[in-house]
């Protein structure tokens, strides 16, 4: 992950937007152990009073649940914004899904559209897919890491792919763009691994 | 590879878990369901795992009262916020609002076990509201004196007459996102996982199989998997620090078996 490791100073405040779409304690826990101070993120404003330096789309609930959230907050905009300059941004699991333009878990609703693909039904050999898996990545800070997964949609293939992984078949399990990453695994769950992924991403 | 082998690596890796029965806010052991005899501190001990090397820690309050529910959140959320590996918390979940004040301290997810004997649709209804991967239904079998499977429930106390085979199914078409199945006839014994039932359960559910009941040594792990168990689960064996979780992951790897 050289883009992480280049340099500029790791920031302090990780903003976690409020998807209203599960539990974040996982996250939260998470993020304080590596040492970041953590805000949420409920509307745009709070982006700028809290000074963020690292925006974090967290990987609880479903497609469309998070996507209205972020509309009728107006967040779905700052997010675009956030990405168009260049700034660190952690997608996890539907974190990850909500940046393309759709997903078969809720037709009708679209996505952020930032990356081209659709989210489709994955066809795991057991349903949901829960567990730990091995990625593949040309990326040797990714290649090999065994890293945990919760998951029944995904993406199959995307032009920014960093990792993927095949459970039944292959999917895409990391993108990377400038300091735009994503998961579809849970790094706040896959123990030291996790840790120092993202680590690596929000230092950027 | 074996045909055998490239089954069990088939992508996920097998997982360790370690159980933590708590009973009163301590980790307890007993055989059989009985005789409980006191093991330490939840959180020291989820972290020691943790550290071993353990892919997922399961707590059951054994002795789960209403009145104790305080007590036992608080030990789920100084647990987990600990813990960096999955996280799933068992024992007296009745209801839904049981499940979300669980699920809020912390817990990735939740194991129901009698309540969802009582009142399948309860299995639903979580399955709906936080998704089937939070939901582990823990379901103990015991096989009886004509070799068939009996569900219990309540600790292992009552035996009902609900069909075990029957209710894997159900459980499965619920939305269950995983079975934990505990055969208690192997509890405490110390003579391995019931590898029959669990290689059953196994092939033909489209959940995951968590095997539990009968472990004392790394090979039972080795065993189970190669059976086709997804998951395997011990308490006693790592409690009394008669193997670590390290010493089954070095016997899983020499047998080729994937693991982290």
């Amino acid at each position: 992950m050289s883009a992480g490791l280049n340099g500029s100073v790791e920031p302090k405040v990780v903003g976690v937007i409020n998807t209203k779409a599960g539990n974040l304690f996982s996250l939260y826990a998470c993020l304080k152990r590596i040492g970041y101070t953590t805000v949420q993120i409920n509307q745009p404003s709070d982006l700028e009073v809290n000074q963020v330096d690292a925006l974090v789309i967290p990987g609880q609930g479903r497609f469309g649940q998070v996507m209205k959230q972020l509309s009728a907050t107006g967040l779905d905009a700052e997010i675009i914004d956030w990405v168009k300059q260049d700034k660190p941004l952690l997608g996890i699991c539907v974190g990850l899904q909500v940046l393309f333009n759709q997903s078969e878990e809720d037709p009708g609703i679209p996505g952020l559209g930032i990356f081209q693909g659709k989210v489709e039904r994955l066809n795991s050999p057991k349903q949901p897919m829960v567990g730990w898996s091995k990625l593949s990545s040309g990326m040797s800070d990714l290649n090999e890491k065994i890293v945990y997964f919760v998951n029944s949609y995904g993406i199959k293939e995307s032009k920014v792919t960093a990792a993927t992984v095949t459970y039944g078949e292959q999917f895409v399990a990391a993108i990377n763009q400038g300091n735009i990453w994503a998961f579809q695994f849970h790094p706040e769950k896959s123990g030291d691994t996790g840790e120092e992924v993202i680590k690596q991403c929000l230092s950027s | 590879m074996s045909e055998q082998l490239e089954q069990v690596n088939n992508g996920l890796i097998p997982r360790v878990i370690v159980c933590l029965d708590v009973a009163n806010g301590r980790v307890v052991k007993g055989v059989n369901f009985k005789g409980l005899t006191d093991m330490g501190d939840p959180v020291e001990l989820a972290l020691r795992y943790q550290e071993q090397g353990a892919d997922e820690i399961v707590f059951l309050d054994i002795k789960a009262t209403l009145e104790n529910r305080a007590n036992a959140l608080d030990t789920v959320r100084r647990v987990a916020q600990n813990l960096s590996i999955p996280f799933t918390v068992g024992g007296g979940l009745n209801s839904y609002a049981d499940v979300e004040q669980f699920l809020n301290a912390g817990a990735d997810k939740v194991a129901l076990n009698s309540a969802a004997v009582k009142t399948p649709t309860l299995i639903n209804e979580i399955a709906e509201g936080f998704g089937s991967q939070c939901v582990v239904v823990a379901i103990d079998v015991n096989k009886d004196e004509t070799d068939d499977y009996a569900v219990y429930v309540s600790g292992g106390h009552v035996r009902t007459e609900v069909n075990a085979f029957d209710w894997f199914r159900e459980v499965e078409k619920r939305g269950a996102g995983e079975i934990l199945l505990t055969a208690m006839h192997r509890d405490g014994t110390g003579i391995g996982f019931d590898n029959e039932l669990m290689s059953r359960v196994a092939k033909e559910r489209n959940i995951q199989v968590i095997a539990s009941g009968g472990a004392s040594n790394e090979q039972h792990f080795v065993d189970t998997f190669m059976a086709g168990s997804d998951a395997a689960l011990a308490a006693g064996m790592f409690h009394r620090g008669e193997y670590s979780v390290q010493d089954v992951k070095k016997a899983l790897k020499q047998q080729q078996i994937l693991t982290r």
